[in-house]
């Protein structure tokens, strides 16, 4: 059983997602986000960063977040990344289709790429379909799990980059669950912290 | 009001990046990073706005600088969900129970010169979906001035004059200065709500020298 620290950045959203609501009980630490710098992660087995993040700070806390992998430790990064922080980060943003559902023949523009993971027995791809706010090129080595149509990658995992693991996605459900909004993301965090507490990673 | 009279808490999160560099942001506040607060000298200016995407655990030990804020008869605004008791007489957060799409309707309670012209429908909905502008309401004292409602009269977005001696706006939804290029009436909101901090801020202290 892994245990789970997250970066807890005082934002309404987050403190719904991670402190409030039946999630809490698969996190075992938090790590305030102005205190980060002097907090020790040596108890815990992964380190979730939630979207949405303060710039500056995010910044600053790469370097201790990347050594977390370079001893071995496994990230998960939610949602868009327009900051330079994930090793052989490659983001580009993409206006966020919000309606796709309401459009004649609508298609998410989601795609299962890897079908035989283990995420997959946890959830499905409709419990990660709502909207995304851009796609990942990761390096070739990286496991791209959920793609768009072209390829772009909305859920990817890198072991390659460093001697840990990078799960990182586009997706923000630690957001739109903590703010009440897109039912989807409950099923999918349902899913997503057994996975990662005792899943196949 | 003279430009930059208002004070506007940058969370510094991602999907802020565009306001933050949009013209009607740049020309109408003085925009810091929300941790620069504990040290930035609050006398120039006349308004502060606290944005959804805030670290409220950190504006918790900084409540004494807003109370006093307040205490000077000037204006705080706060859009977002609270969980914390940041401004006086303000509780946490409580979303709505959402049975069906229907019951994200906003309607107006009154013609309230910051919602002028906008149309509820148009604040319903963006693109064709519901529940983007405002999930749930902030419990409040009864005596507040109601503006906006989800359906069942419950509030959304109330003016308090009487909790200090300045004004609190709060808004339970997104940001309310951001709403730009929409292509509907919504684009009223911030100029709307911008001139009315204006006038709000004359009125307050034209009781003050009244009294």
């Amino acid at each position: 059983m892994r245990k789970i620290g997250v970066i807890y950045s005082g934002i309404a959203s987050h403190y719904r997602t991670f402190k409030e609501s039946k999630y809490r009980e698969y996190v075992s630490e938090y790590f305030y986000f102005p205190d980060f710098e002097h907090a020790s992660l040596t108890d815990v087995d992964v380190l979730i960063v939630p979207s949405q993040l303060n710039e500056n700070l995010l910044k600053q806390a790469k370097a201790k977040i990347q050594q977390f992998t370079k001893d071995g430790g496994i990230v998960v990064a939610f949602g868009p990344q327009p900051w330079e922080w994930i090793p052989n980060q490659d983001w580009e943003e993409r206006e966020t289709n919000f309606w796709w559902w309401l459009e004649e023949n609508p298609k998410s523009g989601l795609h299962l790429n890897k079908p035989s993971h283990d995420l997959f027995t946890y959830i499905s791809l409709e419990d990660a379909t709502w909207h995304q706010h851009g796609v990942f090129w990761p390096i070739q080595e990286a496991e791209k799990l959920i793609t768009t149509e072209d390829g772009g990658a909305v859920f990817y995992i890198d072991k390659t980059s460093t001697k840990g693991t990078w799960i990182v996605t586009t997706l923000d459900p630690d957001y739109h669950f903590g703010s009440y909004f897109m039912p989807a993301t409950e099923r999918f965090l349902n899913g997503f912290f057994p996975w990662l507490t005792h899943g196949k990673i | 009001m003279t430009e930059q009279s208002s004070l506007m808490l940058d969370p510094g999160h991602a999907f802020g990046l565009r306001n933050r560099t949009h013209p009607f942001t740049r020309e109408n506040f003085h925009l810091i990073d929300q941790y620069d607060f504990a040290t930035i000298d609050l006398e120039p200016f006349k308004c502060l706005v606290i944005q959804e995407f805030c670290d409220q655990e950190f504006l918790m030990q900084q409540q004494d600088r807003i109370k006093e804020f307040l205490h000077q008869g000037k204006i705080v605004i706060f859009c977002g969900h609270l969980f914390l008791n940041l401004l006086p007489g303000t509780f946490p957060f409580v979303p709505k129970t959402v049975n069906s799409f229907r019951d994200y309707f906003i309607s107006k309670e009154s013609d309230h010169e910051i919602f002028e012209g906008v149309l509820a429908e148009e604040m319903t909905f963006n693109k064709g979906v519901a529940g983007f502008f405002a999930r749930g309401t902030h419990p409040h004292a009864e005596e507040v001035e109601v503006l906006l409602c989800l359906p069942g009269g419950m509030p959304t977005t109330y003016i308090d004059r009487l909790s200090t001696n300045g004004t609190i706006f709060v808004h339970a939804g997104k940001d309310l200065f951001n709403y730009h290029a929409q292509n509907k009436s919504t684009n009223r909101i911030p100029t709307q709500l911008l001139q009315w901090v204006h006038d709000e801020y004359d009125r307050i202290q034209g009781e003050e020298t009244n009294a």
